[in-house]
């Protein structure tokens, strides 16, 4: 298993998120995380990743092998876990490339692989600009100053597919595109699927699961998992909306 | 009105009179003579500034009153100086101690045609005609510290590009204060000829990493029309130092003037461009980037009179303040009634790494004619939570994204130098003095 969820609960200020989730992720697979507004679901992108803003109260994360919680953000970077941001942060100043090779060489270093010099880095960049149907002036332009929305997200995925990672995070990546983008996000989260890399895909709507479909659905609410199921789950709630599922959680 | 002192400021305006009545002894010329003497009342009017004077408010100086500059002295031997050349061909110009070394300076006689540069003590024995040299005297003597310098400088330079020219190698001018409590005066001329172009380096550092000196420095910049003139400035004087610098820039019609002043070093520095659009279609870029540490107070500002139509202006300085420093920034941008489709636009950003450090920042906008784009701003603040996250969620260490983002953001007004090797090394001198701040 390469991530295990276990009771998980985090607050932010003294208000509770997280109100004991469970999670099992298996090498390979995606699983969609969905809910209404308020369930918790960035928080849980954002606890995983390591932000300081939230505390977490109780529970355990087992990553690979590894107690994910006591992990500072950036050795889980290291040892392959990756956020997608739901708002790709401007850094004026500092160039994609100075900022991926820098990141690239991190993890390489926690690999035990040497590190990538200017040259050798440059080629390997325009290899995945390429499989990722990129702008060529990428590198040299300050990280993220300037995007549009859908650049933004792009450049995250272009991150993702520089550093590797064994579970990727997508934090509400749909919002706020038009659908050519969403299409274009999906196509290089496609692009990087591998029977070794997950994928939790955290969303509000099921369309962005028309193009990167998940083996696995789960629906949360109120800080726990409430239902699980495959894709049709996805397509029900699309047809219904959460509230059914949440009726019959609270009656039960 | 005759202003009051304290007894501290009273000591400080007797001495600096004093050494300016010895200067005038041994002045033959009857025109210099009278610039002196007229500087001399000036600046009994306006020595010195206190916080009472708006200009004045937070740039304190109790510290420069508390000790007396003089010119006397000897300089110490200048043993190193290879150290602080850059690596890139430059034509090579040095004052020791406010006079020009000709031993360490590069051969004038061999200057390319077109280009005359001498000492400003030479241009003063070699001219009896000296109103060429002072015909803005009056634009000089409204700054107390400008008149300091017109009564008491004895040297700097001058340098003329014939019209027509285009100087490809920059001039690195390159000015070391060797000895303790003493002041260089430096006068400087620069005037560009029409369709000329030149590059000008100038490097202000002290050989002693402590005891104060005082640096005082009165440029006036000349541009004919068409002329192009880019000038770059690094102050890293020792952190007792002090520095004084009034550029007065007159710019002719369609001429293109770019600025970059980087501040590093001294207790109290201050610089201060006064620039005059006189023509129509005129550009011009002033930047700074400053930093200040422990008990700096670091000020950067301008002035900037769009006098005529057409004229473009843009600015950028950024201050990264640590422990108790002080960052002040004031910068104006006057639009006369008749410069029509005046576009100037005018930013500060500031960078506070400390609960102690202390900005103030006043942009300022006086418009008088009624069809310009004029915009100022600035902001002041700490390093974005988010983008450290960012750069984390990466894989990058904190203490090396706190880094990176510092240096990104100070960096930024250096990217107006246009050629590559004089930028990346005036980067690598303000990336090495941010290696002095406490970022982890």
């Amino acid at each position: 298993m390469l991530l295990n969820i276990e009771n998980l609960q985090a607050q932010i200020d003294e208000k509770v998120i997280l109100k004991g989730l469970n999670l099992q992720v298996n090498a390979g697979e995606v699983h969609a995380i969905m809910g209404p507004n308020g369930a918790g679901k960035s928080t849980l992108a954002s606890v995983l990743a390591g932000r300081e803003d939230y505390e977490v109260s109780a529970g355990a994360v087992d990553f690979d092998g590894e107690d994910l919680l006591a992990l500072d953000p950036e050795e889980r970077a290291r040892k392959g876990l990756f956020l997608a941001f739901q708002y790709p942060v401007e850094i004026p100043g500092v160039s994609n490339k100075l900022f991926m090779q820098t990141a690239v060489n991190a993890v390489r270093q926690e690999r035990g692989l040497p590190a990538l010099d200017m040259f050798d880095f440059d080629e390997f960049a325009k290899e995945r600009i390429a499989l990722l149907e990129m702008r060529a002036d990428l590198l040299e332009r300050s990280v993220n100053v300037g995007f549009s929305g859908g650049e933004k997200k792009r450049n995250d995925i272009f991150q993702m597919a520089l550093l590797e990672p064994k579970l990727c995070i997508m934090d509400e990546t749909d919002s706020g595109l038009d659908i050519d983008a969403l299409r274009l996000v999906a196509n290089g989260v496609n692009a990087l699927r591998s029977p070794q890399r997950s994928f939790i895909v955290v969303t509000h709507y099921q369309r962005l699961l028309d193009y990167i479909k998940p083996d696995h659905v789960h629906v949360l609410y109120d800080g726990r998992i409430i239902k699980s199921g495959g894709f049709e789950l996805a397509l029900e709630l699309e047809k219904n909306g959460y509230d059914e599922i949440i009726q019959q959680y609270q009656n039960a | 009105m005759v202003k009051k002192r304290s007894p501290i400021a009273q000591q400080a305006l007797d001495f600096y009179l004093q050494q300016a009545q010895q200067i005038a002894q041994t002045s033959q010329n009857p025109f210099l003579s009278k610039v002196r003497q007229q500087a001399q009342e000036r600046f009994v009017e306006q020595a010195f500034p206190t916080a009472k004077d708006e200009d004045w408010k937070y740039s304190k100086l109790s510290g420069f009153l508390a000790q007396h500059f003089s010119q006397q002295g000897i300089s110490q031997p200048v043993a190193n100086w290879q150290a602080w050349m850059p690596s890139f061909p430059v034509i090579k110009l040095v004052w020791v101690d406010g006079h020009f070394c000709e031993t360490l300076s590069d051969e004038l006689s061999q200057l390319p045609a077109g280009v005359l540069l001498e000492s400003f003590a030479d241009a003063l024995q070699a001219n009896t005609e000296l109103g060429g040299l002072f015909a803005n005297q009056d634009t000089v003597l409204a700054e107390p510290f400008a008149s300091l310098n017109s009564m008491l400088f004895q040297d700097g330079m001058v340098l003329e590009v014939a019209a027509n020219v285009t100087l490809s190698l920059p001039i690195f001018v390159l000015h070391l204060q060797t000895q303790p409590l003493h002041h260089s005066v430096l006068r400087q001329r620069v005037s560009v000829g029409e369709n000329a172009e030149v590059t000008l380096i100038e490097r202000y550092v002290s050989l002693q990493s402590q005891g104060a000196g005082c640096v005082n420095v009165v440029t006036e910049i000349e541009l004919g029309k068409h002329a192009r003139v880019q000038q770059i400035l690094l102050q890293e004087q020792n952190r007792d130092s002090f520095y004084f610098n009034n550029q007065f820039i007159y710019q002719a019609e369609a001429s293109q003037f770019t600025t970059f002043y980087g501040a590093i070093g001294s207790q109290l520095s201050r610089h201060q461009n006064h620039l005059f659009m006189d023509g129509e279609q005129i550009e011009n870029q002033q930047n700074s980037a400053c930093i200040g540490l422990g008990a700096q107070t670091v000020d950067s500002r301008t002035c900037t009179h769009h006098n005529q139509a057409k004229g473009f202006s843009r600015q950028l300085h950024k201050f990264v303040l640590e422990d108790q420093a002080i960052g002040v920034f004031d910068g104006m941008i006057r639009v006369d009634q008749q410069a029509q489709k005046t576009d100037g636009q005018m930013d500060n950003k500031n960078l506070l790494l400390s609960d102690f450090a202390k900005m103030n920042t006043k942009p300022k906008l006086e418009i008088y004619a009624d069809d310009v784009k004029c915009s100022h701003g600035s902001a002041s603040g700490q390093i974005d939570k988010n983008q450290i996250f960012y750069l984390q969620a990466r894989g990058i260490h904190k203490a090396d994204a706190l880094r990176m983002i510092t240096q990104a953001f100070l960096l930024e007004p250096a990217e107006v130098v246009r050629q590559e090797p004089i930028r990346r090394w005036v980067m690598e001198r303000l990336a090495l003095a941010l290696q002095q701040t406490h970022l982890p």
